[in-house]
């Protein structure tokens, strides 16, 4: 089938409004929210409905079409990029919430829910949905599901894979399959967990039934500065040791401070800290949260804290908040380009990462600014360059790879919740072996034989050990093939907007 | 005017997609090619030279933008979308000319074209008769026609009344001190607002000089050149602007505007015209009359039995960032009450012309903002900007809403008019 | 070569101990994880069947093999960090040994899984069983930073990591937590730990199931958070009649509000126990489920608790329950028959509620099977996923029942 009338068929399932072939349409879909990857879609197709998902799934199976779903496109890894030989297949019209139950304290939403939606639709039961990644205002709980999004409050409330109770998943030859049960049980094998964080590889959860829990009726926001970024890391030790948990443990240095105060969100964080430790304590007890808030206070003082303020109201602990959640938008400000890491450390590991981040970057005569989940030890080193200057983007990536490194070797892991995508695929060999590898790759083939899903993601191929049933010829001939009915049907329809790669 | 004609303004977005939920057209959509952010890749594409201006496929999403500039107050890295904007559509112009009935438009409505002021008053004429209003629909001649009726004054006799025996509120200030000697202050006229909203321009003339101003006409001026900068025509607009910047003089006289869009323009005129820094000092000293009022308080008027829902024009609130002083003066009301809609920050799809040139987008954000108001069943929309009230009134009619439109200044108008301050 | 001294040649002389079981297999003892992997990987060339052992204190060692593979060798604490919160245990450590050693750190573990107290921590994890504490602390999953686990054909494959946060690559804890030992044998577990509490207070209060149904309703209107919130059976909790037990665990403030609140939403009815008669009685209500022939839970919405009950009693009797309302979840235990059990499963699953059978005798295992009533399209993924971990059938395993 030609490009032209793949359109065609799709147009037949969605209508020919939400389905995108022209060039420029198919650019505006070419990156996600790590612009540094870029990747031109092949045709981009809107759904509007649980049921046209399920229709452009199969239509794709039939025809052996590769597909990517998407979200919002804010994701951090380049994962939700396809390139010209597949469609990407958009979520963001099944936007609505189909219920929520306040006695049982859960939801049930389509995949394009933008996330800070829900929590408004549940504040009126006195609930919210907890997982609160910094892009909420935009990012899908669809794209929460494929990545295992974190964010400041997943300290205490944990990640979206603790919040996710059960799923209606579309698999990629177009079979539906209803993955836990409705109170959040497993039915068999835990494969909602298996699915959450699976970046797309699995399929597309077109229905999604999630946890609520209930706004917390005391709540202390601190915030701490210090003078050096090792002590606000030691800090940090601290107050884990301490036992009490916060609700959220952030971290900002000096340069994302100042780039917060010049934007629009400007929270009061003061220019001259190195640091500032953004702190919240809540629960549903007044008098304990109080007690708890004195005593981090007391620590942070202890441990070189130049000053600890709390939120007089709510209207300036939202902004304090805000401050922090738009720190990544803001990285604009110093440059045109970015590249943001996400890799968790032991988190009485920080000073001497934090150190060690500071040192490679002064090496290679970088900027980097960190804002990140200090408590989870979530580190979240932002590399701001123009891409412009001859050799400096190269100068960032081996900046990164050195980074990523000492994460490693200080017991860590490469992504705490941005993914893989495509960004991180080349350190994935340096924290699992060959039968690891091999494993996830068996597995992700068990729902998805073709490898078809979002194809090119998560786990990368040629690090993969033998494992039995998939054997590494059987693929290479199936690309070949591939290669060859895709070169025909640029033959017949030289506009194909599905073409083979190189051929535009 | 720097050598990149405004799309440096993008230079500083990361792709974070913070804006997409403050998009209307991508909230009607959900495709990133109506976003902000994809609008952006788009710009960026032209001026590199990427894409060419002749693909169609740009133009469509780029002529889909309604300029409402609500992603901008939400943007952590502060991208001067407006900025990228203009100088994309003034690419795609050059390339592409201007669409015949965008250049008909702006002949009529802008006075720029021939019998612009016969035809005004024929309109007038119309209007009078009441028939647009029996007309109202959703077709596009129907739209239009509910878009004439809602800028009749007093809107088909469905008029509040003052609280039996309000008396205004004590007011501490002027009741203690003498005023000052009345402040001079320039009115802009505009070419709308003066063709269909003089009653307008009259409540504003009234309501500040209660507050202390003595409001003077400048016979020469012209049309802001607002809609022909969006269409791309940035010669004419800056033709427009250089005779408006001559004609309110050098002085730091205020310049009083009651159209949030053009206000929005003419403070823009120190980036369209950098020549002597003349459009700077111009843009300077404009002010929304919201502005003015609320630095005077502004005095309270009599109470008004009335609920009423303030739209903020996106010129008025995004461009400007002017989101208090409306409040203030609807403050300055007794009795009347406010009641904020959830997403009354969000473009109501007149934007200008686009509600003509592109219908089907325009009413597709603004049904949204119908729902949320035919829920909460307002006795009167207040928005002040010539374009919203016309869309607004027009949308309210056709999908039945019993809610009228007027312009803020209208309402304080009335207060005081029930005081006796007119008297 | 026969088995044994194959095993033998591989592992050493004392891995194996030939008389050990009841019936006749025998019991191999690997040292190391990398052993297990060795053992499994002969074991996929043989085409030997092996059965998994923890401590033999919660599933029956009774299912037929050729070999019992037993994990008690591996009871190492490679590392227990205070200042991160986290510890590495090997599989076969005890819960109480482990719990001692965290305690010693001042570290908890916040688990309180039903069983004898010896059982191992894989036994925990593989079975994904939770106690009490699930109410305020989470399933088992919520406490793994990651798992090591050895597959049916040897292969060594870890999954997450020691660290807070891990996405780095698919979820497979996920899979080998609650697996029942059908994708691998756990070799290795990375846990996520708390501080040990300041304040530990449980408060019980006795009366009908109906009146203390009510009552756990005001409790969760009350927004009172419980660490633990259980409502167990008379038999289980030696009383005459039902009993509501609640527990707080944290700081003293924070416990001493939560206690307040309770006793406000219930008119200070709650009895609180001295600290010795706390933990007898959350011991006792574990360890009581370790001896009766069959365990199984269920999961249900929180608002459908008291019906799920009813519908257990009118099946299979309601002598030994404990149930956390607050969140739906049940365990029954008891004797019962395969009829029973496989009428109560299809009711259960017509309701959206699945039965997940604990533990039973080997027939009945066998017959029940651990998992099955499947929603729609999950039966192929589970015997993919099989056949990927464990291509030989090596395990024996009662994923599915036989019916």
């Amino acid at each position: 089938m030609t490009g032209g009338s793949l359109a065609a068929a799709l147009s037949e399932i969605v209508g020919a409004r939400h389905v995108r072939t022209a060039l420029p349409e198919r650019v505006t879909y070419a990156r996600d929210g790590l612009p540094t990857h870029r990747h031109v879609p092949g045709v981009v197709v809107l759904p509007g409905s649980r049921d046209e998902v399920v229709a452009v799934v199969r239509l794709l199976a039939a025809l052996g079409v590769p597909f990517v779903p998407r979200g919002a496109g804010t994701g951090l890894s380049g994962g939700a990029l396809a390139d010209d030989d597949a469609v990407l297949l958009v979520l963001t019209r099944l936007n609505r919430i189909l219920a929520i139950d306040p006695k049982n304290r859960l939801a049930v939403v389509e995949p394009g829910v933008v996330n800070v939606r829900l929590s408004a639709a549940a504040a009126p039961h006195g609930l919210l949905y907890s997982p609160d990644p910094s892009s909420q205002t935009a990012c899908t709980i669809g794209g929460n599901v494929a990545e295992n999004s974190g964010g400041p409050h997943c300290l205490k409330y944990g990640v979206t894979a603790n919040h996710v109770l059960s799923l209606e998943v579309v698999l990629a030859d177009g079979r539906i399959v209803q993955l836990g049960s409705p109170g959040g049980e497993p039915w068999g094998p835990d494969l909602v967990g298996l699915f959450v964080g699976s970046e797309g590889n699995f399929g597309i959860a077109t229905r999604i039934s999630v946890r609520l829990l209930p706004v917390p009726r005391a709540i202390r926001t601190l915030l701490a500065d210090f003078s050096a970024l090792r002590t606000a890391g030691e800090a940090v030790s601290a107050v884990i040791a301490s036992g009490i948990v916060p609700a959220a443990l952030e971290m900002m240095d000096q340069s994302c401070i100042n780039a917060v105060e010049d934007s629009v969100y400007a929270a009061g964080y003061p220019r001259d800290a190195a640091a500032v430790l953004l702190l919240e304590l809540d629960g549903g007890r007044e008098e304990a949260v109080a007690a708890d808030a004195e005593t981090i206070a007391g620590i942070l003082r202890a441990h070189g804290a130049r000053s600890v303020l709390s939120a007089a109201d709510a209207k300036q602990r939202e902004r304090l908040w805000q401050g922090r959640k738009k720190a990544f938008g803001a990285m604009g400000r110093l440059s045109r380009d970015l590249v943001v890491q996400d890799a968790v450390v032991p988190r009485s590991a920080l000073p001497d990462v934090l150190e060690a981040i500071g040192r490679i970057a002064a090496a290679y005569g970088l900027t980097v600014s960190n804002v990140f989940h200090a408590g989870d030890g979530n580190l979240h080193p932002n590399i701001s360059f123009d891409g412009r200057v001859p050799g400096l983007k190269a100068r960032v990536d081996q900046a990164s790879g050195e980074i990523m490194a000492v994460c490693i070797a200080a017991g860590g892991t490469i992504t705490g919740e941005h993914g893989i995508g495509l960004d991180k695929l080349r350190y994935m060999p340096l924290l699992f072996d060959g039968d690891a590898l091999a494993a996830m790759r068996a597995v992700r083939r068990v729902f998805d034989p073709d490898e078809r899903v979002n194809p090119g993601k998560v786990v990368p191929v040629h690090a993969c050990r033998e494992w039995s049933g998939l054997r590494i010829a059987d693929r290479g001939l199936r690309i070949e093939e591939r290669g060859r009915s895709l070169a025909q049907s640029a033959i017949d329809n030289p506009q194909s907007a599905i073409a083979p790669r190189g051929a535009r | 005017m720097t050598d990149r004609g405004g799309f440096e303004g993008l230079d500083s977005c990361v792709h974070c997609g913070f804006c997409l939920q403050a998009c209307p057209t991508f909230l009607a959509t959900g495709d990133e090619s109506d976003s902000p952010r994809g609008r952006i890749e788009l710009m960026r594409a032209l001026e590199t030279g990427e894409l060419a201006p002749a693909d169609p496929g740009v133009a469509l999403h780029l002529d889909r933008c309604l300029g409402c500039r609500g992603c901008e107050p939400v943007c952590p890295s502060g991208v001067r979308y407006g900025r990228g904007l203009e100088a994309a559509r003034a690419l795609l112009t050059e390339h592409r000319g201007v669409p015949p009935l965008v250049r008909a438009a702006l002949g009529v409505l802008t006075g720029t074209g021939d019998g612009s002021r016969i035809l005004y008053a024929l309109t007038r004429l119309v209007r009078a008769t009441g028939i647009p209003r029996r007309l109202v629909g959703w077709g596009r001649i129907r739209f239009a026609m509910g878009m004439l009726a809602a800028t009749k004054p007093q809107g088909g006799g469905r008029r509040w009344r003052a609280v039996k025996g309000g008396a205004p509120a004590t007011d501490a200030s002027t009741a203690l001190h003498r005023p000052p000697p009345p402040s001079p202050a320039l009115l802009f006229r505009g070419c709308v607002m003066d063709g269909l909203f003089s009653h307008v321009h009259d409540a504003t003339i009234r309501t500040l000089q209660v507050n202390g101003y003595e409001v003077r006409e400048v016979p020469p001026q012209v049309c802001c050149g607002a809609l022909h900068a969006h269409a791309g025509l940035r010669d004419e607009a800056r033709r427009l602007a250089g005779t408006n910047i001559a004609a309110f003089g050098d002085d730091d006289t205020p310049i009083v505007v009651n159209s949030a869009g053009c206000g929005a323009m003419l403070k823009e005129y120190g980036h369209l015209v950098a020549v002597g820094g003349r459009g700077e000092a111009f843009a300077a000293r404009v002010r929304d009359v919201s502005e003015l009022l609320a630095e005077r308080g502004p005095r309270p008027g009599a109470p008004l039995d009335v609920t009423v829902a303030y739209d903020p024009p996106c010129h008025l609130m995004h461009a400007q960032g002017i989101a208090g002083p409306p409040e203030r003066m609807l403050g300055a009301i007794p009795v009347l009450r406010v009641i904020t809609l959830p997403d009354a920050a969000q473009c109501c799809g007149s934007a200008g012309l686009f509600t003509l040139v592109e219908p089907a987008m325009s009413r597709a954000v603004l049904a949204p903002k119908l729902a949320s108001l035919a829920a909460a069943r307002p006795q009167v929309v207040a928005t002040g900007n010539p374009g919203c009230l016309m869309q607004l009134g027009a949308g309210l009619a056709a999908a039945g809403v019993p809610a009228a439109v007027r312009h803020p200044v209208e309402l304080l108008d009335e207060s005081y008019r029930a005081a006796g301050y007119y008297a | 070569m026969s088995l044994v001294d194959r095993v033998r040649a591989l592992l050493g002389e004392d891995a194996v101990d030939v008389a050990a079981t009841r019936d006749g297999v025998p019991r191999v003892a690997p040292g190391s994880p990398d052993a297990v992997a060795l053992l499994l990987g002969t074991a996929r060339e043989e085409g030997w069947r092996v059965r998994v052992e923890g401590a033999g204190t919660w599933l029956p060692a009774d299912a037929p093999a050729d070999l019992a593979l037993t994990t008690r060798r591996l009871d190492k604490v490679p590392a227990i960090e205070p200042q991160d919160l986290s510890a590495t245990a090997e599989a076969g450590i005890g819960c109480d040994l482990l719990r001692q050693q965290l305690a010693d750190r001042g570290t908890w573990l916040a688990l309180d899984p039903p069983g004898l107290a010896g059982r191992t921590l894989g036994s925990v994890v593989a079975t994904a069983t939770a106690g009490p504490l699930r109410q305020g602390f989470g399933p088992v999953r919520d406490h793994l930073l990651g798992v090591t686990f050895v597959t049916g054909d040897g292969r060594l494959v870890q999954s997450g990591g020691r660290v807070m946060k891990n996405v780095a690559g698919y979820d497979l804890t996920r899979l080998a937590a609650g697996g029942f030992g059908a994708f691998g044998v756990i070799v290795l577990v990375h846990l996520r730990l708390r501080a040990l509490p300041r304040a530990d207070q449980t408060l019980v209060l006795e009366g009908s199931r109906e009146d203390l149904a009510q009552v756990a309703e005001d409790i969760a209107a009350a927004a009172v958070q419980p660490a633990a919130h259980e409502l167990m059976s008379p038999a289980l909790a030696r009383r005459e009649r039902w009993m509501l037990a609640v527990r707080f665990a944290g700081s003293a403030a924070l416990v001493s509000a939560e206690e307040a609140a309770l006793r406000a939403a219930t008119g200070g009815r709650f009895t609180a126990l001295r600290a010795d008669e706390a933990h007898a009685l959350w011991m006792r209500a574990a360890e009581s489920f370790a001896t009766r022939p069959v365990t199984f839970r269920v999961g249900g919405l929180p608002d459908s608790s008291d019906e799920l009950i009813d519908l257990l009693q009118h099946q299979v009797g309601d002598e030994w329950v404990s149930a956390s309302p607050g969140i739906g979840a049940i365990r029954w235990g008891g004797e019962t028959t395969v009829d029973r059990l496989r009428r109560l499963r299809r009711t259960l699953a017509g309701l959206e509620v699945p039965l997940t059978l604990e533990r039973a005798p080997w027939p009945a295992r066998a017959a029940v099977g651990h998992f099955g009533a499947y929603r729609e399209g999950v039966g192929p993924l589970v015997a993919g996923l099989r056949r990927t971990f464990d291509p030989g059938e090596a395990f024996v395993v009662a994923v599915e029942g036989t019916e």
